[in-house]
């Protein structure tokens, strides 16, 4: 993965480039001016429209990449349905029909974060350890390279990859691992095998600067939740904020409880945002939706929370378009990942710093 | 309910030769609980409390049909879950039994109503709690009046029903026994006080006027979503049920889920906006547990041809299901905590 020329970040989509040529350097976040721009004209879909790097640390140094986008169409890590290979595509299209720009921010969240898409994941179909691998390897090299990782999968057995890359990337610190999931996931092996979907923060805790007390799970519910995945919290000492208590006591608090766990005395943490923590009416694309979730309006106030904290790893799973109706799972997902980068952003720029 | 004392279920599948993939459930049943013949011998000793039967039976219905696939879709979405419930430190396994479908003659409704007639009968006889899925509506008005014969006239039961529409044409088409008369009917059950009925979820204007006049006429107590939404829906769901467990020998909830939002239950037959969230339904299924008794629990008018997902057949075994282990955790049937996988069990 050697960069093969020098990369400058620029954001210019192929649509602005052919014969009906429009160059602005502002034209992202305004109404189109000759055409319709990039606004519902894909071309080369990529994440937010952004430009391409290659998944390579140098490259993304030299682009100046604040975030880099991982798309992770891998599902054969996981135990229910099929489907989640697909996501990241889903979510790559529902970002053509927004604009960068968010004014509940008011920022330009594309140009803040030099935001760049290092395309798909590769894999090994029915080796789910050797995927894996290639997921932490090209992890890795976003981090190496200066820059956050939203990444989108895939079944939610990418943490295990993921946290491994985010835990050797910190190696002189501590990372917080956080699951907000409508399940547990925290099965010691399922049938034998220790690395599926149900393992995340089973696998997370075993690494060696991650420890129970920066670990925390939010929107448990329902009884897709055997009890060895219960024992787990229990016997770890972790907090669980089951879906009951946010509906209690409200997502804002809950939100802030699980990021000052996850935050304290770290220096990294990953983020494991498994799309089943949405009420299936809002989220019918997932692998294993669940009623009795987060409503549209609690998910994008998580991800307003989780931008005043930051992460290192955003990622977004589960996530599954042959279930989805009228787009609104994919829609969903990508204001899940909007707000959170809108929210970051606003938040840096307020305590006076850059990306 | 679990003799044999064995614990593998409550945990992730272990895996070897033996072991099972939840995705690979083998025979569909609901939760995976035994088949058990509709006999009231053989329901006596499986010593489960509820009995599954499935009701594929829409020739009541009167607009959409498709609800004759409702408990077919059930029984598999109640295969996505385990018997354990983390919320209740519960454990439902072997607490039911699946009796399989109550057998439909097809273009014959009376001849099908009593065999639901004698299905429930079958069942309550062995002590075991029914739990029929339909099917529409009309099945409520079979159910009812086997339990109501069932515990005979010296006693006293009550009836909840959820729902967006009232149920109450006296007849429809100079049909009696269609889903729109279901609540007409039971209202007629010779041991059921109008004090001990209660109807929770009726908005919009599928509710014809001589519906309303026969609610007034009999004095049903029923509890309109505005007036729910305003008054606190958790707060009036409580009356409502309080209502129905009030000095009764016996329970009848009967569930169509157009009780919830078109959004949160899009496979039903008829579906409503302005319903309920999901969250609002799980503590009224709480609510019900803990009441710690419950004779007859119906789920009508589901139809997987409209659902999206799984959402309303998930959503209605969610209901169900939590129902089932909110009374357990009530009656103090929580299991031993300290159980853990005995292959992670230090030597």
């Amino acid at each position: 993965m050697k960069a093969k020329q020098d990369h400058v970040w620029t954001f210019v989509p192929h649509q602005h480039q052919g014969v009906a040529e429009q160059r602005g350097e502002d034209d992202h976040i305004h109404s189109p001016k000759l055409h319709n721009g990039a606004f519902k004209s894909r071309g080369l879909a990529t994440f937010m429209g952004a430009p391409y790097c290659p998944p390579d640390r140098d490259a993304i140094r030299q682009m100046g990449a604040k975030v880099c986008f991982l798309a992770c169409p891998w599902d054969q890590g996981q135990i229910v349905r099929a489907g989640t290979s697909q996501g990241a595509s889903g979510l790559r299209e529902a970002t053509t029909q927004y604009f960068p720009y968010m004014f509940e921010y008011d920022v330009d969240i594309l140009t803040f974060f030099k935001v760049v898409d290092c395309g798909d994941i590769p894999n090994i179909p029915g080796n789910n350890a050797k995927s894996h691998d290639l997921i932490d390897q090209y992890v890795t090299e976003c981090l190496e390279g200066g820059a956050k990782v939203i990444m989108c999968g895939g079944d939610h057995s990418l943490p295990i990859p993921g946290t491994r890359a985010l835990s050797r990337h910190t190696k002189s610190g501590n990372i917080g691992y956080l699951h907000v999931d409508a399940h547990l996931d925290a099965g010691p092996d399922w049938a034998g095998n220790k690395i599926t979907n149900c393992s995340g923060p089973a696998r997370a805790i075993e690494l060696p600067n991650c420890s129970a007390r920066n670990m925390a799970h939010m929107g448990s519910r329902n009884s897709l939740n055997p009890k060895d995945w219960w024992d787990f919290y229990v016997d770890n000492d972790i907090r669980v904020i089951a879906m009951s208590e946010v509906v209690e006591r409200g997502i804002e608090s809950c939100a802030e409880d699980i990021f000052n766990i996850v935050w304290k005395g770290t220096d990294a943490v990953y983020f494991s945002w498994d799309t089943d923590s949405i009420d299936i009416s809002c989220m019918p694309g997932s692998t294993s939706p669940e009623c009795y979730g987060l409503k549209g309006r609690e998910a994008i106030e998580l991800a307003r929370v989780a931008g005043i904290y930051g992460c290192d790893v955003l990622e977004v799973v589960e996530l599954a378009p042959y279930f989805d109706v009228s787009f609104m799972s994919i829609k969903m997902a990508a204001n899940m990942i909007y707000h959170y980068l809108g929210s970051r952003a606003r938040t840096l720029i307020d305590q006076g710093k850059t990306a | 309910m679990n003799p044999a004392k064995s614990y593998a279920h409550l945990f992730s599948p272990l895996g070897g030769d033996a072991g099972d993939n939840y995705r690979a459930p083998n025979v569909l049943t609901f939760l995976r609980s035994s088949y058990v013949a509709l006999n009231a011998d053989a329901l006596k000793e499986s010593g489960a409390r509820y009995a599954f039967l499935g009701v594929p039976f829409d020739e009541g219905n009167i607009g959409k049909p498709g609800s004759e696939e409702g408990a077919r879709e059930f029984r598999l979405a109640s295969q996505e879950y385990f018997s354990y419930w983390f919320e209740y430190n519960i454990d439902l396994y072997g607490a039911s039994v699946d009796c399989g479908d109550v057998s439909m003659p097809k273009v014959n409704p009376e001849i099908a109503r009593e065999r639901i007639y004698r299905a429930v009968r079958e069942v309550l006889k062995a002590g075991l709690v029914p739990i029929l899925v339909g099917g529409d509506r009309s099945l409520s008005i079979a159910a009812t009046k086997a339990l109501s014969d069932h515990i005979g006239l010296k006693k006293k039961m009550g009836y909840l029903h959820f729902g967006a529409h009232l149920d109450l044409a006296d007849s429809w088409a100079g049909e009696k026994n269609l889903a729109p008369c279901a609540l007409a009917r039971i209202t007629e059950l010779p041991n059921l006080a109008a004090e001990n009925v209660s109807h929770i979820g009726a908005r919009n204007s599928m509710n014809p006027k001589d519906w309303i006049d026969l609610a007034r006429e009999r004095k049903i107590h029923f509890n309109p979503m505005r007036q729910m939404l305003k008054d606190g829906v958790h707060e009036t769901a409580q009356g409502a049920i309080d209502r129905v467990w009030d000095n009764t020998d016996a329970q009848y909830v009967s569930f169509n889920f157009n009780v919830m939002d078109a959004s949160a239950a899009p496979g039903v037959t008829s579906t409503e906006p302005g319903g309920l969230e999901s969250r609002e339904m799980m503590r009224i299924a709480e609510m019900i547990g803990q009441k710690k008794s419950i004779t007859v629990i119906d789920v009508s008018e589901l139809c997987p041809v409209f659902d999206v997902s799984g959402t309303a057949a998930r959503l209605a075994v969610c209901v169900v299901t939590r129902v089932m282990a909110a009374l357990a955790k009530a009656r103090g049937e929580e299991i031993d905590a300290s159980i853990r996988r005995s292959d992670l069990m230090a030597g």
